[in-house]
């Protein structure tokens, strides 16, 4: 799909209204339109795989605990591993979409973890049920490449419901996986007859082929830049490559990127926190059975449908009116409302109290998540990423 | 007609309490049977290929009359507190209802004072960890009434051992090793032709 083969640079013409980056400045959801929309179309079913990846473990915990001899303790420490990982995996990430573009960056990191999903079904002791947690991890990072390539792809205008959207869809698949997997188990369970202790290791097949099919997807459809992707607009002079050092340098003493990562380690943080303890939480505080237990851990995650699109949607709204001076404040509410929603959910007692206190909950915390990818992009417009994620 | 409602709601829930059983405690269960079990103190067995053999039969020295109301026996298999350690969802607690010691269930029969004998293949999806045998009695009602169990009240002695099976097979192994690999020579792959692409459009 290389645009530039036919088209000379000004002769092109793009599905969507674009300004003079040839950015799109609308976004049609239900379009497929090279390059805008199917960017964002693939960024966000990639990155729902690596959400369904990561996640694919605590629904079947019940059958792995048993399998691998975990304790609690096992368990906590490898729900920590999973997440903790894609703190410097994205790092590293941002700096690698500055250099290599986008669509190589988040195809080579999907195809670098796809094997540590193939491996979870192998595992056979608590460190090894860790380290595949612990490197499964890793492809979260690719939501740096996501809202990076989203950045790319729209205006200003627009880029808050890109980002929001694409992200929120994404983090989508934390709550889809409680139900996929456990949907897939059974599936092998009673259809195919396997034991319980080999279904869940057939079971993680999925989300791993799913997981290499996106990154092929994102490789052969994708491109990085409205223009074309970096590789040949480098070569051919349009893009200038810049240097790891200075975009690392200039990412790292820029003092906005540290306290939009401070605030985000507060609402994304707790997101993924939640995503991991809410099943035990509800199954031994109220001795709901897993199934219960699963079905309230998915409503959680599945929230992101149109919680943190929402809070993107929302973000470039008050922009029009006020700027971002709104985008700031808005962003500022809605977090500490989520905190003390969060602070309540610890302290109500009762099961139907608890749902709908988690339900608010999560509908704030992912709206604070949208937010502040409503202002990551004005952060730094040519070293986009790099320190926030 | 606040009071006749109120009244009403409360019989009401009392009653369903006591049609569910809410509230039956392990310790107001006498132990009126004995359990015996076959394999002996530290004994590893595997789940799937081998087998144990549990017989119970009523405490004689038990009043006549005691077994007046026992309908039921499930015998079951529970686990040892140090297979419970650090894992709550194998907690023991006194209230029946919440109680998750013993999850795996070996036979039920209609109770008889003596004579009974069961010799069980432990199931494939027995995890492994230190167990021992319990067997509770139920009423008509369905509920606890009696027990027994083949170790002492602090559940120290007599306990075995089961070692599952891991659930891999070769078949396994090996597609999830080959499916890795394709990914990474996928990933080799992507970066050879882009390479390409970038001298072809280098030599335009």
């Amino acid at each position: 799909m290389d645009i530039s083969q036919n088209l000379e640079k000004n002769d092109r013409k793009f599905a969507l209204p674009v300004d003079s980056e040839h950015k799109a400045t609308e976004f049609r959801l239900f379009s497929m339109a090279t390059p805008h929309m199917r960017a964002f179309h693939l960024s966000w079913i990639s990155f729902f795989s690596c959400f369904v990846s990561t996640f694919a473990a605590p629904p079947l915990l019940p059958i792995i605990r048993d399998n691998l001899d975990l304790t609690a303790t096992d368990i906590g420490n490898a729900g920590i591993a999973a997440v903790s990982g894609a703190v410097f995996a994205r790092i590293a990430m941002g700096t690698a979409c500055d250099l290599f573009g986008p669509r190589l960056a988040s195809s080579s990191l999907i195809l670098l973890t796809a094997p540590a999903v193939f491996l979870s079904a192998i595992a056979n002791s608590p460190a090894a049920f860790l380290m595949v947690r612990f490197f499964t991890g890793f492809s979260l990072a690719t939501f740096v490449s996501t809202q990076f390539w989203m950045s790319s792809m729209f205006s200003p205008a627009v880029v808050g419901t890109a980002n929001g959207l694409s992200g929120g869809w994404g983090n989508l698949g934390g709550g889809a996986t409680q139900l996929i997997m456990p949907l897939v188990y059974s599936l092998i369970h009673s259809h195919i007859g396997s034991t319980k202790f080999t279904a869940w290791r057939i079971a993680f097949f999925i989300p791993a082929v799913f997981q290499t099919l996106s990154a092929f997807a994102i490789f052969f459809l994708g491109q990085d830049m409205p223009d074309g992707n970096y590789v040949r607009l480098e070569k051919s002079g349009e893009k200038h490559k810049d240097n790891f050092s200075q975009v690392f340098y200039h990412a790292i003493t820029n003092y906005r990127g540290w306290i939009l990562a401070l605030t985000y380690g507060y609402c994304f943080g707790v997101e993924l926190t939640i995503d991991n303890i809410i099943a035990q939480y509800f199954y031994d505080r109220f001795n709901v059975n897993l199934h219960t237990a699963g079905i309230i851990a998915a409503s959680f995650g599945l929230a992101n449908l149109f919680s943190r699109p929402g809070g993107g949607i929302l973000s470039d709204v008050v922009a029009k009116r006020f700027g971002m001076r709104g985008r700031l404040w808005t962003l500022w509410v809605v977090q500490m409302i989520g905190g003390f929603l969060c602070l309540l959910l610890g302290k109500v007692g009762s099961l139907t109290a608890s749902i709908v206190v988690m339900l608010v909950f999560s509908v704030f915390v992912q709206a604070a998540c949208g937010l502040t990818f409503g202002v990551v992009p004005f952060v730094s417009r040519r070293y986009v990423l790099s320190p926030v994620c | 007609m606040e009071v006749p409602a109120g009244f009403l709601l409360v019989s009401l829930l009392l009653f369903s309490f006591a049609a569910t059983g809410y509230g039956i405690t392990f310790s107001s269960l006498p132990r009126s049977l004995v359990v015996t079990t076959s394999p002996t103190q530290g004994q590893v067995l595997k789940a799937g290929e081998e087998q144990i053999t549990v017989t119970w039969a009523l405490n004689q020295t038990f009043p006549a009359g005691t077994d007046s109301a026992y309908r039921t026996v499930k015998v079951k298999l529970c686990y040892a507190p140090i297979s419970q350690k650090d894992r709550s969802w194998r907690k023991t607690e006194d209230e029946m209802k919440k109680d998750k010691t013993c999850q795996h269930k070996i036979v039920s029969r209609p109770y008889s004072a003596s004579n009974n004998s069961f010799s069980w293949t432990i199931m494939r999806d027995i995890p492994s960890a230190t167990y021992f045998v319990r067997a509770y009695v139920f009423n008509a009602e369905d509920h606890e009434v009696a027990f027994g169990q083949n170790t002492n009240a602090e559940r120290a002695t007599n306990l075995f051992e089961v070692q599952a099976i891991t659930g891999r097979h070769a078949s396994l192994d090996i597609a999830s090793v080959c499916f890795s690999a394709f990914s990474i020579v996928a990933l080799a792959g992507f970066f050879y032709m882009e390479k390409s692409k970038g001298k072809a459009s280098q030599q335009k």
